[in-house]
């Protein structure tokens, strides 16, 4: 299952955030989204996941345009896990993992075996099955964001789209969510701002800057000290490490705004 | 594996049923109580043959006579309006809380009490009469305050729509209260105007409402609305939990937001306004009860909504009991009664702590 923005703009209250901007995420595809803050990197993913509707461009689903989808059947495709945003009312754990399964389900049909073993299987992913009783609420804001990770789990869908699925998280937690969504074997889309965990876990990334796409293309082609120097405008190093194998990003303290 | 069989789930299953019977006894019980007080064997002979024609003892006492016209016309349609105002403004307050996303909400949040004030106070302080000829001269104060509430409810809408952008709670939040104080400068400057004793004591009579005008005739139109409004909400407990989680995971969620959000405002709103030209503005039950249900029961509208529909119209029965004996030869308007018993416990529930109104602490 495919995924793509073609062409999409955003407009904010009359400014556009989101420029022409076409991203792909193809069959089983992990794809990261990078940026500084205020490139639009949320705003084009909140376009993809239906919240804001595209100025121009269209969001497709296996080529199908999503404004033709019914907003049911493009959860049942689609899951997100976004930055969390305050709730008045509360609910417990495992009844918030449950919530995932909506999009499966009619107005009257009740919350099968099957329901519930998809919600347990999910918090045990996300190592949450301890708290399936707990109130939402009162977690901390890691804990949230891996419940609202399992309810994702819970929607079963082949494209995930996440917006810092990180944020908030220990080190331990990061490395555990990114090995998670990894492992699911879904496309996914992730706005990321560790340059090391897209390095770790990204197939292919696009760099957002001013709400235009700068730079595409393989993870360890994209991530260069060139680019960071010319996007994030701090100096760095990229260096292939020793025992993973992988490049990882060194940055230098006090290069911020120097040079060029 | 295992079951998912829940205790908690089973335990507010039960509670239901418990509520249900409690109900049903509440109806028989406050049948009996009043000025002339009725033994529950009587009322609950009448009330058997009246409705399914199966007769114990004397026939003729079960369809004439005091007795029957006490507890067969009088105060058994009260009752049975009590319990459905009381379920209706409780189901139409957890609705529309979730609805917009706001646990203070109450149903007359789109400017109904306001709208219905205002409507009810120019029939009662000036009269249709005054401004109207033919069909609209001749219509009586249930009918303005229906046409105010539907007014103030379009103009609510309107207000909340104007500038473009989408519908937000707190758009609505505020055009709410804009339209509730517009009206209410309207409404007090007629009663101000007004200055007639006799009609200044119906008006609040009006707005404090009461269950004195219940029959079987006038009870027929709002219980079918009614009824209707709330089998449809029951049918709704999935979405109106998933409304619960904010404007984008709904959407994230597969729920229409926009469109949902809409049909369920206008859906509670109308109905808030047939019950309140039915009886009147009863105060506090539409914020009271949710939260008080949502104290021991949770979010989860599968549970909360008929749990608090349950306990809405157990407390307006009993609330009308109060309002009928505590002043004897003398009603109080049932609002009053419902303020009075509501405020101590919702002062109760925010010292206790434990509970959040909604939110976390």
């Amino acid at each position: 299952m495919e995924i793509e923005s073609k062409g999409v703009s955003v407009t904010l209250s009359g400014r556009e955030i989101v420029h022409r901007v076409s991203v792909q995420v193809k069959d089983r595809q992990f794809v990261g989204l990078l940026g500084p803050n205020g490139s639009g990197k949320t705003t084009l993913l909140k376009s993809i996941y239906r919240v804001l509707k595209p100025s121009e461009g269209a969001v497709c689903i296996d080529g199908e345009d999503i404004r033709r989808m019914s907003y049911r059947e493009s959860a049942k495709r689609t899951g997100v896990v976004s930055q969390f945003t305050s709730m008045s009312f509360d609910f417990s754990v495992e009844e918030m993992v449950l919530m995932g399964r909506a999009p499966h389900k009619t107005a009257l049909s009740r919350d099968t075996e099957e329901d519930y073993r998809i919600a347990e299987e999910a918090l045990r992913r996300v190592d949450m099955l301890d708290f399936r009783d707990r109130s939402f609420l009162t977690l901390s804001g890691g804990e949230k964001q891996r419940i609202l990770l399992a309810r994702a789990l819970a929607q079963q869908v082949e494209i995930l789209v996440l917006d810092e699925p990180t944020n908030h998280l220990d080190i331990k937690y990061q490395i555990q969510i990114m090995d998670v969504v990894k492992s699911l074997g879904v496309g996914v889309l992730a706005a990321l701002h560790d340059l090391n965990l897209t390095l770790m876990y990204c197939d292919y990334v696009y760099v957002l800057k001013n709400g235009s796409v700068v730079a595409e293309g393989p993870t360890e082609d994209v991530i260069t000290e060139a680019l960071i120097r010319r996007v994030y405008e701090v100096d760095c190093s990229v260096q292939r490490h020793p025992k993973t194998g992988k490049l990882h990003v060194v940055f230098f303290p006090g290069s911020v705004g120097k040079g060029e | 594996m295992k079951s998912h069989i829940n205790r908690r789930h089973v335990l507010l299953g039960t509670l239901i049923l418990v509520f249900l019977g409690l109900l049903v006894l509440s109806v028989l019980l406050s049948v009996m109580i009043g000025a002339v007080p009725i033994s529950l064997k009587d009322v609950y002979r009448i009330i058997l043959y009246n409705t399914t024609r199966l007769a114990i003892g004397d026939a003729d006492t079960l369809t004439h006579g005091t007795l029957y016209e006490i507890v067969w016309n009088v105060r058994t349609p009260r009752v049975i309006m009590a319990a459905v105002i009381g379920v209706t403004l409780a189901v139409c307050g957890v609705v529309m809380q979730a609805t917009v996303q706001n646990p203070l909400a109450d149903p007359y949040i789109l400017g109904i009490s306001s709208g219905a004030s205002l409507g009810a106070t120019f029939s009662i302080m000036i009269g249709a009469s005054a401004l109207f000829t033919g069909v609209l001269a001749a219509m009586g104060t249930a009918f303005w305050a229906f046409g105010g509430a539907l007014g103030a409810m379009g103009l609510v809408m309107l207000l909340a729509h104007m500038g473009g952008g989408r519908l937000t709670s707190a758009k609505l939040v505020l055009a709410g209260s804009v339209v509730g104080s517009l009206c209410g400068a309207f409404t007090n400057m007629m009663i101000y105007i007004g200055q007639d004793a006799e009609n200044m004591k119906s008006v609040t009579y009006w707005l404090l409402g009461s269950m004195v005008s219940a029959r079987w005739d006038k009870l027929a139109m709002p219980g079918i609305c009614l009824g209707f409004g709330v089998l449809f909400f029951l049918t709704q407990t999935r979405t109106l939990n998933t409304l619960l989680l904010g404007d984008e995971a709904a959407v994230t969620l597969g729920v229409n937001l926009g469109k949902w959000r809409r049909i369920y405002m206008i859906a509670t709103s109308l109905m808030a306004a047939v019950a309140v030209c039915t009886c009147g503005i009863v105060g506090f039950v539409g914020l009271m009860i949710p939260h008080i249900v949502r104290g021991f029961a949770g979010s989860d509208h599968r549970f909360l909504l008929p749990l608090a529909a349950l306990s809405g119209g157990i407390f307006l029965i009993w609330a009308d009991v109060i309002a009928r004996v505590l002043i004897p030869k003398s009603e109080i308007p049932i609002g009053v009664i419902t303020s009075a018993i509501g405020a101590p416990i919702f002062v109760y529930m925010m010292v206790r702590k434990s509970y959040g109104f909604g939110g976390a602490d």
